[in-house]
């Protein structure tokens, strides 16, 4: 740095003053993380870096995971086992409605370098809602594994985003689909995260909707779901998601304007869904 | 810390989680990469890892421990200009010149991945580049032309002969 | 005229598709210190309590600056033209909008400086905030500036007003009147260079200043004011910027810069975050414009009555400046030989608003087209027709009473439907920007042709 040598800094402030992990196995990561207290996740540094950069974080420890194993798609029967540390970019090919939305994540360079695993744990950030990649999970009924307090455990993605303790993602399984319908409003320039998007797939497990923009994370559209079991049109069914919905205003657009949006996306999703694919 | 940098081994000393950005421009003095936000938002401090276009901002020095990196400082000199820095140059892709470096740096990885590259490739691989001066035309006509090879690096010099300008307004001066 | 239509090279083409154009963050000069600044969180509030003492002994601070260090603490671009300034460099006693500069911190890294800025005691007490510019009369809106509700400085008025004709005749002479409203909002000009300075006191005494300014005289004398020193102790560097707009005309880092590197006797720099560029930097204004015209059936325009409120934000700037421009072109490209403008600057606790291409132009701009699109439809013309027929000619004079030499209306709209294979009656066609005269010159315009003959041998203006 520029600063002469021998001047005093304000160490506690610093970023030397982080412990950084870097685990070689996913044992290595899981002990590292332990009950998760003081520990910051750095997955590929996209949320995280400009937390530090900015001094707005100062973790005690940082747990690097990217030589942890804890990447790479691994196809079962008709099933896949996606690792925590699976680059965006890397589900661009994979089934939809994942791939249109991973593939509706900022730009290549970002999703060269952003995780599944960190789309999982994205906070609400600043004065946006992160996490596009939740509604395609929600729709495809994925089951996401993590570890932490009281050890690892493995459970539906709804309730991984609902529960309030950090968790350390390893993986997530989820089936390939029969059938499957995405619809987003996005501002049509790479970065702003999208103001509402909608998934929507059917699995063994039945029909599912996922909506992201529609709340701090994304959302399983159950009203929407039980409007259709129960044989309501998609225009009657579509109307149902703002009962799920929890709409806000942010920097992207106005609970106003979400609030007209989504059940119109929510058609164009099960519209596209019926259009087969 | 030990990076190859414009292929000379550097051993940097700042905190592993130091931003590439940061350590290159604090430490190593490689000015090209600029902090428009550090925070992935602009592009202004796109580098080449391993030949790959990456935000040096986003980028902790710890994840990239071991790698090659490029800068604009290692393409092409003033009197040898890469490509797709001559096509730059010659179709007036840079006004201010801010966000300059992190264009030529992802459109250079993009044509050594896709030595074709269309349209919609250039597009694509800009879609996440910020530039408030151009309003872009001519950033895509640059990096098109170096894409066909249609680079002229020999400088245009300095003519006085004009060329016959179209008349766009009849009966004006020009 | 060599130049003109020749194709030429950028004079910094090859410096910046090489990288080795250097803008002020990338200057390097040994033993700079780096600056963080306290900025108001809150909209409109007192400040009751500041106390500097914990952050100025924290190790690795070498200054911190409030008002107390600030020689004269007025900013004002425009004070030399009889404009009195309003606003303080670092706030004394009350903030006015969010972002608003309080204290500032030199200190041997962003990270220390950052901490002692965390260390500075302040206290609030919040105030109502007011932001809806159309309710700036309102007795009940709340009282933020010493000015009152507007800028009230323009002559013997408190609003730029242009008056010209007869307004009344001509509303009582119209078939109908055409009436909008138009809402521009505020726009960042979010260059891509973040605001920087690097301030370096020289042991001859002076300092040299590295500057991102787009209006280095200008900065050069603001810098001076504030600091009360003759110009020949400030040597400034520039014309590197990395994107202005017109975002970088507000002297905004320099002079802060320049106190602590002062007080330190260290080269000191500061470069704002994306955050700070996005939450204090200057932006467009928004603005509220009113029209109402008088045309008749047949497509002239025989009278404008406008308001306009221009949001200044917290304090004035150029705001007055911005305000007169956009009255001398609230008739756009068109003649209209009778107006009642009113043009007022009013106070907001939003961040200060300032020039951005094409300042207080683009707006009116904006509000004269699109009205001219509105009158079309409410008279069923063709809104090119209705362009061509009212545009300026030569001899017609602009609402602040200039005679147009060589308006370029006429063949710009003719070359602009002839582009995109728009249709035109060949009377239309053949429309050339001559004097008025015959079917073009109708007897409300008469009055302002003999008029603007007066006003070229040296009246009216």
């Amino acid at each position: 740095m520029i600063a002469f040598e021998e001047e005093r800094r304000v160490t506690s402030t610093s970023l030397e003053n982080a412990e950084l992990v870097l685990p070689t196995s996913r044992d290595e990561a899981v002990h590292a993380f332990g009950d998760g207290s003081g520990v910051a996740v750095l997955g590929g540094g996209t949320i995280l870096m400009p937390e530090l950069s900015y001094g707005r974080l100062r973790p005690k420890r940082v747990l690097l995971l990217q030589d942890a194993g804890l990447s790479g798609v691994a196809r079962n029967g008709g099933s896949l086992t996606i690792g925590a540390m699976t680059t965006v970019a890397e589900l661009e090919q994979g089934p939809e409605p994942l791939g249109t939305a991973a593939r509706n994540v900022a730009d290549h360079e970002i999703r060269a370098q952003a995780t599944l695993g960190g789309n999982l744990c994205a906070p609400a950030g600043g004065a946006t809602p992160r996490g596009d990649l939740q509604a395609a999970l929600i729709a495809l009924g994925a089951q996401v594994k993590t570890a932490g307090k009281d050890g690892e455990r493995t459970e539906p993605i709804e309730d991984f985003l609902a529960a309030p303790d950090r968790r350390l993602v390893l993986e997530v399984e989820i089936e390939e689909p029969q059938r499957a319908g995405y619809a987003a409003a996005h501002r049509p320039h790479a970065h702003a995260y999208t103001i509402v998007a909608v998934c929507a797939a059917e699995t063994s497990a039945g029909l599912r909707v996922g909506l992201t923009g529609a709340g701090p994370s994304g959302v399983r559209a159950h009203s929407v779901e039980d409007a259709l079991a129960a044989g309501a049109s998609t225009q009657e069914a579509a109307q149902k998601a703002l009962d799920d919905a929890q709409l806000q205003d942010d920097a992207l657009a106005s609970a106003w304007y979400r609030q007209r949006l989504l059940p119109v996306l929510v058609r164009r999703a099960l519209d596209d869904l019926e259009g087969g694919t | 810390m030990r990076l190859t940098v414009n292929g000379e081994p550097r051993d940097l000393h700042s905190p592993p989680l130091t931003s590439l950005l940061t350590a290159l421009r604090e430490e190593l003095e490689i000015t090209s990469p600029k902090a428009g936000c550090h925070q992935g938002g602009c592009g202004a401090c796109t580098v080449l890892v391993d030949g790959e276009a990456r935000r040096s901002c986003l980028l902790p020095l710890a994840a990239v421990d071991g790698a090659a990196i490029t800068t604009l400082e290692g393409l092409g000199t003033s009197d040898n200009l890469s490509s797709v820095q001559a096509a730059f140059d010659e179709h007036y892709a840079a006004q201010c010149g801010f966000c300059t470096s992190g264009f030529i740096m992802a459109a250079t990885a993009l044509i050594d991945r896709t030595p074709k590259a269309s349209r919609e490739d250039i597009l694509t691989a800009l879609s996440g580049h910020v530039c408030r001066c151009t309003g872009y035309i001519k950033i895509v006509s640059a990096v098109e032309a170096a894409a066909k090879g249609d680079v002229h690096p020999e400088r245009v010099e300095p003519s006085f002969e004009p060329e016959e300008a179209e008349v766009l307004i009849p009966g004006s001066p020009a | 005229m060599k130049a003109v239509g020749a194709r030429l090279p950028r004079y910094d083409g090859v410096a910046h598709v090489t990288g080795q154009t250097q803008y002020v963050d990338d200057i390097r000069i040994r033993g700079t210190l780096w600056t963080k600044a306290l900025r108001s969180p809150h909209h409109n509030a007192a400040i009751t309590r500041l106390d500097t003492s914990k952050a100025e002994a924290l190790p690795g601070v070498h200054a911190v600056v409030t008002h107390k260090d600030v020689p004269h603490n007025v900013y004002g671009h425009l004070e030399a033209l009889g404009i009195p300034a309003d606003e303080p460099l670092l706030a004394v006693d009350e903030v006015r909008y969010k972002g608003q500069p309080i204290a500032a911190v030199a200190a041997v890294d962003e990270d220390t400086a950052r901490e002692a800025v965390s260390l500075i005691e302040i206290e609030y007490e919040e105030r109502p905030a007011f932001f809806d510019i159309r309710k700036a009369m309102d007795p009940d809106s709340p009282q933020i500036h010493q000015w009152g509700p507007v800028y009230p400085h323009f002559g013997s008025y408190n609003h730029r007003r242009v008056r010209k004709g007869d307004i009344d005749a001509a509303f009582e002479q119209a078939d109908t009147i055409v009436e909008g409203v138009y809402r521009p909002q505020a726009i960042e000009h979010c260059p891509i260079e973040p605001q920087t300075a690097l301030v370096v006191p020289e042991a001859n005494g002076r300092l040299t200043i590295y500057s991102c300014t787009q209006a280095m005289y200008f900065s050069m004398g603001v810098v001076a004011a504030h600091l009360q020193w003759p110009l020949n102790k400030l040597k400034f560097v520039g014309g590197t910027v990395g994107g202005g707009f017109g975002g970088k005309v507000d002297t905004a880092s320099e002079t802060i810069s320049a106190l602590l590197a002062l007080k330190a006797k260290r080269p000191v720099k500061w470069r704002w975050t994306r955050e700070e560029e996005f939450l204090a930097s200057s932006t467009r204004a928004p603005w509220h414009m009113e029209l109402a015209d008088a045309v008749t059936s047949d497509g002239w325009i025989l009278g404008r009555r406008m308001t306009t409120l221009h949001d200044a934000g917290a304090y004035a700037r150029f705001s007055p400046y911005g305000v007169t421009k956009h009255a001398f072109h609230h008739t756009g490209a068109y003649t209209i030989p009778n107006v009642h403008f009113d043009g007022f600057v009013v106070f907001t606790n939003r961040v200060p608003t300032t020039a951005m291409r094409g300042f207080g132009v683009t707006s009116v701009s904006f509000a004269v087209e699109t009205h001219m699109n509105r009158i079309a439809e409410v008279l069923g013309i063709d809104p090119l027709q209705l362009r061509l027929k009212n545009a300026n000619r030569i001899g017609d004079t602009t609402p602040n009473r200039v005679v147009l030499k060589d308006p370029s209306t006429v063949p710009v709209v003719l070359a602009a439907a002839d582009r995109v294979g728009y249709d035109l009656p060949d009377e239309y066609k053949s429309m050339t920007n001559e004097r008025r005269s015959g079917d073009l010159l109708p007897p409300h315009l008469v009055d302002q042709l003999g008029g603007s003959d007066a006003s070229t041998n040296g009246g009216g203006r």
